[in-house]
């Protein structure tokens, strides 16, 4: 584990550089304050501090108060060297931050037991971020594909689409749904639906560049965001994604299953800043079409223009997936 | 009234004590008194230069540096004497620096030569 010591004096800082090499520490030792604090804002820097109250640039509770006010980084165990003793300036250190303070001469052996106290502090740091992080995890992915769940991805969308109307650029949004899934299913069984759920989700990712987003809208509806794109590439992206289900079987626990998907594409640039809602309307449409066009193929949806009367709502029976 | 720490005077020098702050590593006490060799008679002439100005804040800046070299190295009564300067010039009293330094001056020249004799013997 790294250390920091701050020390401007030379023969106290040998000596705990020494000590904490002895007890197994990756040592980095400075002069001065502002050393100290070069080192410990680096990313990856040392999560432990031994820091000299006197000392050139700033003082030890300087640094103290400095890194304190930097939230946004994981937490620095950080502790006073003093010579001073009175409680006045036992409070004042531990108030500019610090958690801990040694006096010296100091005792190796309650120097390595307090420094022993910082890294189960750090220890339960970790695991409370890494807990935080499992859960925003969760929160925002579906479980079975490790996609984008539907809110996260209506909220990515949303964000992208702002962005793009901005800039007088393009979004596109693929809605694609995998044909006959239900049949799966039903005579395969749910073991093997959510196999092909999760292939089907790797070919998606697989199919796009690292900006772009991929999540789950629904039960077997994926959804493709690729961000500020020109229409010809959007449209052979979704061609690229609806061959990489269909050009090779899914391996699944009971046999290879040749599958396909149906896909709706829209261009934001040809539609305007409209609400998300509308416009997943509109692609879900489209997508409705490739659907009643005989499946595995794309449809795309495009704004009626003036000439023409608004489009007829599409017969019931066109509105079955499947 | 008999208090033992007044009767028995501390040893300049508490070499048992650096040696066991080290962890029995002669290599390492050999580092430090060579560290402090040097950097001592440089901080102690500063620290002379600073009381003959009248100087207050370097006096105390020195003074401290000083302390925690000499309590480091196990020199109690010296560290203890440069204790009593920073002290006397953080509380602006000038008029009692000279005579602080003068102990301070006199405590080094006991532990010195100690030093000297230890590192004579290990190099021998």
């Amino acid at each position: 584990m790294k250390i920091l010591i701050a020390d401007d004096e030379a023969l106290s800082r040998r000596l705990l550089e020494r000590t904490l090499e002895r007890a197994g520490y990756e040592v980095i030792a400075v002069e001065n304050g502002k050393q100290a604090l070069e080192q410990l804002y680096k990313l990856e820097g040392p999560r432990l501090a031994l820091l000299d109250w006197v000392m050139p640039e700033f003082d030890g509770p300087a640094v103290c108060r400095a890194v304190r006010t930097r939230s946004e980084q994981a937490y620095i165990y950080m502790v006073l060297l003093t010579s001073k003793g009175s409680k006045e300036e036992t409070v004042l250190g531990l108030e500019s931050g610090a958690d801990d303070y040694l006096t010296k001469p100091f005792n190796a052996e309650e120097l390595r037991a307090r420094l022993r106290v910082g890294e189960r502090i750090l220890l339960l740091e970790d695991r409370l971020v890494e807990a935080r992080e499992n859960m925003r995890f969760r929160a925002t992915h579906d479980q079975l594909t490790s996609l984008l769940n539907r809110g996260a991805v209506m909220d990515l969308l949303a964000r992208e689409l702002n962005r793009s109307h901005r800039e007088q650029k393009s979004t596109a949004i693929l809605l694609g749904d995998v044909d006959h899934f239900k049949h799966v299913n039903d005579t395969m069984g749910h073991v093997v639906g959510d196999e092909v759920l999760t292939e089907i989700a790797n070919r998606l990712l697989g199919s796009v560049r690292s900006y772009d987003f991929v999540g789950r809208y629904g039960g077997e509806e994926f959804i493709v965001v690729l961000n500020n794109c020109d229409p010809n590439y959007a449209l052979g992206r979704a061609e690229e994604i609806r061959k990489s289900v269909s050009n090779r079987p899914i391996h699944t626990a009971k046999g290879p299953l040749n599958l396909t998907m149906s896909l709706g594409v829209l261009l934001s640039g040809e539609w305007g800043l409209r609400p998300v809602e509308e416009l997943l309307h509109e692609v879900d449409i489209a997508l409705y079409e490739a659907k009643a066009a005989g499946r595995n193929c794309l449809r795309t949806s495009r704004p009626a223009t003036k000439a023409e009367p608004p489009s007829a709502p599409l017969p019931q029976s066109v509105r079955l997936r499947h | 009234m008999n208090n033992p720490k007044e009767i028995l005077p501390e040893p300049a020098w508490n070499h048992a004590e650096l040696l066991e702050r080290v962890d029995n590593d002669q290599e390492l006490l050999r580092e430090l008194l060579t560290i402090f060799k040097e950097d001592f008679p440089r901080s102690l002439r500063s620290l002379q230069t600073a009381v003959a100005d009248g100087d207050l804040k370097n006096a105390a800046r020195l003074s401290h540096t000083l302390k925690g070299m000499l309590s480091s190295l196990g020199g109690a009564p010296a560290a203890a004497a440069a204790s009593r300067l920073e002290e006397l010039a953080s509380a602006g009293e000038t008029a009692s620096l000279q005579g602080a330094f003068g102990a301070l001056e006199c405590q080094a020249a006991d532990l010195l030569p100690e030093l000297d004799a230890y590192l004579t013997e290990v190099r021998r």
